[in-house]
């Protein structure tokens, strides 16, 4: 059994080495087909993540009453963080929220002084929310709930901007998975049909092997073998490909490569595709009993 | 006995390729399949390796039956069988050799017992300086004795030689007869199937003739008496 399957491997590496320019030229095309795959999932992650960032700074900015005391701010705040969908509250006095002005606004801190010493900015809880809940629709309901507190002047979320930002990020995920599923359904397609010509050129050999008694399985590995490697090799190389494009393109349009998991993801559609592919091949190859 | 088909009849498309052969081979016999071209010498030898199956009719072959094989038994029938094709049918990629070493290497041999008997038999074959070669480099007659080492390699029970010298010149079909003459002696069954039963010697053989798929006088047909 253990000769039998390093014979089998060997009969893979055999099959390679004879037609290593046309194994060559099968991972080239298979690459350049998955670089079209790349390069979408790369626009799709620097999209997603500025659409993301963007999300994540959706929070709720409660204004308190003027008349309001510490105590009775730090309760309400107390409050509002045992609430479902918030994260965490933060409480901003009117001597940090002057501070804040002036920072983030020091060409406009003078007003703070014309309107003199009695003036104070009201004091103010910022909320965090979870993941979930930083949807338009459940930070309106949330805002809504908090409004009607007792101490609360005003709240502040985003509301104009928030609906938009919701949609976008929800087409964006379906558009990723659904072209996603069709680029990947089209490139398997290429890749499964290009190693089933690599093993349809060698109908011979597999017509061989199953006259002088090989056993399927011993028919089959050298092949699937050979499409797994075709897949894998050909998805790695169009990954170079496009960290070579993303490279010289990060000058002029500055973006993330991606990440790790994504990576993962077309290295193992890549296998699989490949895989595919020989299996195909092998059923158009294979000569079987004719009953 | 090793091969005995029952009533065998093949149809493609209700085109009968075989019709109700009766035929038995023992063990070390020479039989002879002559015929024109589409009489079914072709299908015959498709059923012996049960690289298709009887519409009716039952073969069997070297213990195993067309009604009960199993796809997983079909390597093991295999392995009891040479086989040699007219077109030779060498892998065009790989050496004298390798194509020799296929039948051995596809049944798990060890690689040292495959080196043993393929330089033993290439040796016997007088093919030893060409085992580096390709299948290209070779003649006609050359490749197809290769073809003729690869289907001998493992020892099969019985060779089927489907028109082997018919890309052959005479000189060189005579000494491919020869050789399967010599195969037979040893004591492997041979069926060759060709177009001129002439090129086996008298007495030799057990000859058959089919016509559109039918046996003629199988019994008593014999090749050189009607040629």
């Amino acid at each position: 059994m253990i000769h039998l399957l390093k014979n089998a491997i060997n009969e893979g590496l055999l099959n390679i080495r004879g037609k290593l320019g046309s194994f060559l030229i099968t991972i080239l095309m298979v690459s350049l087909s998955f670089m079209v795959f790349d390069i979408f999932l790369i626009i799709s992650w620097n999209l997603g993540t500025v659409l993301k960032n963007e999300q994540e700074n959706v929070g709720i900015e409660v204004f308190l009453s003027d008349n309001i005391t510490e105590i009775e701010s730090v309760n309400l705040a107390d409050i509002i963080s045992g609430m479902e969908g918030v994260r965490s509250v933060y409480f901003v006095s009117p001597e940090e929220a002057e501070a804040v002005f002036r920072a983030d606004l020091p060409e406009q801190a003078d007003l703070l002084t014309l309107l003199g010493p009695q003036f104070h900015l009201p004091p103010s809880i910022q909320i965090s929310l979870q993941p979930d809940y930083r949807t338009s629709e459940k930070v309106g309901g949330l805002a809504r709930s908090v409004s009607g507190m007792d101490g609360v002047e005003d709240i502040v979320y985003g509301k104009e901007y928030l609906p938009g930002l919701t949609r976008a990020v929800d087409i964006l995920e379906k558009l990723v998975v659904l072209a996603g599923l069709v680029l990947a359904l089209s490139l398997s397609l290429v890749v499964a049909n290009t190693v089933r010509l690599a093993v349809t050129r060698r109908a011979l050999a597999v017509q061989i092997m199953s006259i002088v008694g090989a056993p399927g399985w011993f028919v089959r590995v050298p092949f699937l073998g050979e499409g797994l490697l075709t897949g894998t090799a050909g998805s790695a190389g169009s990954l170079l490909l496009t960290v070579a494009v993303s490279w010289m393109l990060s000058p002029s349009v500055p973006h993330e490569f991606l990440p790790g998991k994504w990576i993962m993801l077309v290295l193992i559609l890549g296998a699989s595709s490949g895989a595919a592919g020989s299996w195909i091949g092998m059923k158009s190859g294979i000569p079987k009993p004719r009953s | 006995m090793l091969i005995t088909f029952r009533n065998v009849s093949r149809y493609y498309n209700d085109w009968p390729a075989l019709e109700n052969i009766n035929l038995q081979v023992e063990q070390g016999e020479f039989l002879v399949v002559s015929g024109p071209s589409g009489a079914g010498k072709t299908s015959l030898f498709r059923h012996i390796w049960m690289g298709d199956l009887p519409s009716k009719g039952l073969v069997e072959v070297a213990g195993y039956s067309s009604d009960r094989i199993r796809k997983n038994d079909l390597p093991f029938l295999r392995r009891k069988l040479g086989i040699v094709f007219q077109d030779f049918r060498l892998l065009p990629e790989r050496t004298v050799f390798d194509n020799v070493a296929l039948p051995l290497q596809v049944t798990g041999t060890s690689t040292k017992a495959i080196r043993r008997r393929v330089f033993s038999l290439l040796a016997e074959m007088e093919l030893n300086h060409r085992r580096s070669s390709y299948p290209h480099e070779l003649s006609g007659g050359d490749q197809q004795r290769v073809a003729i080492a690869r289907a001998m390699v493992s020892h099969p029970v019985i060779l089927l030689a489907d028109e082997p010298t018919g890309n052959l010149d005479p000189e060189v079909s005579r000494i491919v007869i020869d050789l399967l003459i010599d195969i037979n002696r040893s004591g492997t069954a041979v069926i060759l199937a060709t177009h001129d039963p002439r090129q086996v010697p008298a007495g030799t053989a057990k000859f058959i003739y089919l016509d559109r798929g039918h046996l003629v006088n199988p019994n008593f047909w014999d090749g050189y008496r009607q040629l």
